[in-house]
């Protein structure tokens, strides 16, 4: 059973502030019991199917120019660099 | 002049001199701003759009060579980048953000010589399948204006629907083209995964979602998937279908096909109204000469389920560049430690993107993936194995595009599991890649229902095919508005 305070710490690590714990957490919380359906699917010896790509299929690893200076577009940044608030 | 005309016929008429793209783009947006402050289709509407149809009758007067589009009025929804044009994924936190490229579907379009009128309202980075999510408020249905208009492609729907403008592109993660197209009496196409380009389509869900046409015709979107369709450098997810041409047979009918009608998609939960409808549309189905008989999918119970757990987990990867660093909006980062910022710029979602956001980031946590996300991805694998099998017996599938009629705007906003239900039918051709068309086939209270047919994989211009079938035996009344 999941508990409220789980999804709590889970949202903290998501950096999300759930200051509205019924909108949030409440809610999160019934869409989560609604996945409990997965139990009874049958699927424990089921094989998870990936689709591969050859390497082929991926186009040339290589610059290409861009027409214009995307960093214009930030509104925080210094030269060539993002400017972030303080980590410590 | 009239705006109520499909694609096709509209490229005839400017083909054949009767019509000049300047009238017609002009008329529109005076439709537009008639009509539009009832429904919310658009976010933004472009303004240089009469210009850019004058400049395509030019070409056409001096003889220079024209697109197949001619000027033909188009919206985009909102989450598709047009190079210099706001893009805000109807979220606050995308308000100012300006697009510096194009979308390979735009580039395609625009080498066409389509005129893109304006972006259209969705739910908030498509999280939603009624456009209430929109962080600039809803769309409103055409048919009934209390009504939602379905989503997350509400604007889409509505502006096709209600003649502002002749087709549209949205996206389908899960029904968000299919799902406001039998809300709004439009056809609205999912592609196989990997038949549109999804570059400079901005990231919800990427191993499931597609772009595809809103069109008054199933015509209509063969003609346009004949213009976006196929390869792209930009997205190697991309097949080629070099050599397809959508629009050729595609009145050559459905006698002899099998198809099957799927039990798990119009059994308990499906409104009567709706299920009368299938019923029909079934009838119709042998009218033409397919054979149709009762099938099951198994796994579909477990589809919505599996669907939200898995885009719920591919969003909190896709959203997590929002950190106002990266992506977001004017808000200065002096006197802010960094997560207590990200936390504070984050709160320009909308409730619908934070609860998946969280969703997100706890189904596929140490601890829980095991019970949900690698489940989830068991299902997905176990549902294409199902289809795969179906379609060795059947040529189409069949069920309604939506179990329930469109309900009243704020009727079910604050029930996650009600909305969640809603999806029940279009999530299967999202999680196994197939493609799915839903064809306008009648109204009942004064609302629209559609039915959604699907056929296997890169099986597409067959689809197309039965849809235009399906569509020959209906004739629908004009929306009232």
């Amino acid at each position: 059973m999941v508990t409220e305070e789980e999804i709590e710490r889970v949202a903290k690590l998501m950096k999300i502030d759930v200051h509205d714990h019924k909108e949030y957490v409440e809610k999160v919380h019934e869409m989560i019991d609604y996945f409990d359906i997965l139990d009874s699917a049958g699927v424990s010896d089921e094989e998870i199917k990936m689709k591969s790509l050859p390497l082929s299929s991926f186009r040339e690893d290589k610059h290409i120019p861009f027409e214009e200076k995307l960093i214009d577009n930030l509104k925080n940044y210094k030269g060539t660099y993002v400017r972030a608030p303080k980590m410590v | 002049m009239n705006l109520k005309i499909s694609a096709l016929e509209y490229v005839e008429e400017v083909k054949n001199g009767n019509l000049s793209a300047e009238d017609f783009v002009s008329e529109t947006i005076d439709r537009i701003k008639n009509v539009d402050e009832k429904l919310h289709a658009f976010l933004q509407v472009n303004s240089k759009a009469i210009e850019q149809a004058s400049q395509i009758d030019k070409k056409i007067k001096s003889g220079d060579k024209v697109g197949s589009c001619f000027g033909m009025p188009i919206s985009i929804k909102d989450n598709i980048c047009i190079k210099h044009s706001k893009t805000t994924c109807a979220s606050k936190m995308l308000e100012k953000f300006v697009a510096p490229y194009d979308a390979t579907v735009i580039s395609r379009l625009k080498e066409q010589d389509a005129v893109f009128v304006g972006k259209a309202n969705m739910d908030e980075f498509a999280m939603g399948l009624t456009t209430e999510f929109s962080a600039y408020g809803p769309s409103r249905n055409p048919w009934n204006t209390d009504y939602v208009p379905g989503g997350s492609s509400g604007g889409s729907a509505v502006s096709v629907s209600a003649f502002e403008c002749v087709a549209s592109l949205g996206s389908d993660t899960g029904g968000s083209v299919r799902n406001p197209a039998s809300f709004c009496s439009t056809v609205g196409y999912k592609p196989t995964y990997g038949l549109i380009s999804r570059f400079g389509l901005i990231s919800y869900a990427n191993s499931i979602e597609q772009i595809g046409p809103v069109t008054r015709t199933v015509k209509d979107t063969a003609f346009l998937l004949n213009i976006i369709s196929g390869l792209d450098s930009h997205d190697n997810t991309t097949i080629d279908n070099t050599g397809q041409d959508y629009l050729a047979d595609i009145d050559s009918g459905i006698e002899g096909k099998k198809i099957g009608i799927i039990q798990e998609m119009a059994g308990e939960g499906t409104d009567p109204e709706v299920r009368s409808a299938t019923n029909d549309a079934v009838s119709k189905l042998e009218g033409l000469g397919a054979t149709c008989e009762d099938a099951s999918i198994d796994m579909v119970k477990y589809s919505v389920a599996a669907y939200y757990t898995i885009t719920a987990t591919e969003a909190g990867s896709n959203l997590a560049r929002y950190d106002n660093l990266r992506y977001g909006y004017d808000f200065p980062v002096e006197g802010f430690e960094f997560n207590s910022y990200i936390s504070k710029a984050r709160t320009k979602f909308g409730p619908e993107v934070i609860r998946r956001m969280i969703l997100g980031g706890f189904v596929p946590s140490a601890g829980h993936a095991g019970k949900y996300f690698l489940k989830a991805l068991k299902v997905k694998s176990k549902l294409t194995k199902e289809i795969h099998e179906a379609f060795k017996k059947y040529d189409y599938l069949v069920a309604p595009t939506v179990p329930v009629l469109p309900f009243k705007i704020g009727e079910k906003i604050d029930d996650p599991i009600a909305l969640f239900l809603v999806d029940f039918n279009t999530v299967m051709s999202n999680l196994t890649g197939i493609p799915s068309i839903s064809v306008p086939f009648t109204i009942s209270k004064g609302l629209p229902i559609g039915i959604q047919l699907m056929a296997n994989n890169n099986e597409d211009k067959s689809l197309l095919r039965s849809a235009r079938a399906l569509e020959s035996t209906v004739k629908l009344p004009e929306v009232p508005i």
